[in-house]
């Protein structure tokens, strides 16, 4: 498989693993959280997804851009160790869906961000919320989502607050 | 459509578009020309679909990951405005296929490039050769190539020509 094609798997992936949450998150009100702006893609899907619904980003630098993000303090600019932890207690059981997608080529990093990840997303969820990432987070096995077809296992994660 | 729609359509159609033209290029002798190397996506495709076959990639500067880098042989570095030329008298006339992928957000400047690149296709390729290009490259004695059919393509996002000549089907 080229990297061509494993870049248009990783993105169809996410669109229909994005299309799944969305259904089962319903009605449920509350922000979303997208962590990891990158290029701006899935913000911008997300927030064609869900018109008018407050998106807290979070993301290590600022956008080269800055039409590709939100505007003002629902940018969370930082190391998402620092930044995170606030907002979870702030938003402690209010949000319907999560998407996350900070891996990266360093296996190293992105066990200890998925360990960071799986201790503070969690408790973020309202019952029934969502939580899409593109790491498995470990712990959450209870939480744990098949996923929506035409989605090979291992390329992403889905998880369900009871 | 988001910005995700739109990825997933232009690259489905990308790959859509070379995988066609792969399969024109079997039966056609001469290297492959691959200008823009980017991240490497597309040479790494064109190299798996095409096993075997010569490809030199041009590029300002190899910034892609490092798997994807062809050899020092095989990398023509510099400015199109410089290479191009230099390949044009080095390849004249043998060239089967062209992949250009040199779209940026500045249409004003890719327009100028395409113009450019179109220059120098007749030269390079052999007749029968073929190009697909993200932007609209035509040149003279350009024919176009239906864009492949059952597949997702995007209309306006690849633009396929063929070289009329002796060699190769229509």
């Amino acid at each position: 498989m080229s990297r061509l094609d494993s870049l248009i798997r990783r993105l169809r992936a996410q669109h229909a693993c994005l299309a799944h949450a969305a259904e089962l998150m319903g009605h449920r009100s509350g922000p979303i959280l997208e962590v990891g702006l990158g290029n701006g893609r899935t913000y911008d899907h997300v927030r064609e997804l869900f018109p008018g619904r407050q998106i807290i980003v979070f993301e290590q630098f600022a956008p080269h851009d800055p039409m590709i993000g939100p505007a003002g303090d629902d940018l969370i600019l930082g190391d998402i160790r620092d930044t995170l932890p606030a907002v979870a207690v702030r938003l402690r059981a209010r949000v319907p869906l999560i998407h996350s997608d900070i891996g990266s080529g360093d296996r190293a990093l992105n066990a200890r961000l998925a360990d960071f990840l799986a201790q503070h997303l969690p408790g973020l969820l309202v019952p029934g919320g969502v939580l899409v990432s593109d790491l498995a987070l470990p712990g959450l096995d209870a939480m744990a989502l098949n996923l929506p077809p035409g989605v090979s296992p291992g390329r992403y994660f889905l998880y369900r607050r009871r | 459509m988001s910005r995700l729609d739109i990825n997933i359509r232009r690259l489905e159609t990308q790959r859509a578009c070379l995988n066609a033209l792969a399969d024109l290029v079997r039966d056609l002798p001469g290297p492959i020309l691959e200008l823009g190397l980017g991240n490497g996506r597309t040479y790494d495709h064109l190299r798996e679909i095409l096993p075997g076959r010569e490809i030199f990639v041009f590029d300002r500067e190899a910034s892609a990951h490092p798997d994807c880098i062809p050899d020092a042989a095989h990398l023509l570095l510099g400015d199109f405005h410089e290479t191009l030329p230099q390949a044009a008298a080095r390849f004249a006339g043998t060239v089967a296929l062209v992949h250009a992928d040199v779209g940026s957000a500045d249409r004003q400047r890719d327009a100028r490039l395409a113009r450019f690149i179109a220059g120098f296709l007749p030269d390079l390729l052999r007749p029968g050769g073929l190009v697909a290009s993200d932007r609209d490259v035509a040149f003279a004695r350009a024919q176009p190539v239906p864009a492949p059919a059952p597949a997702p393509v995007m209309p306006g996002t690849y633009f396929l020509y063929r070289r009329a000549g002796p060699t190769g089907p229509g």
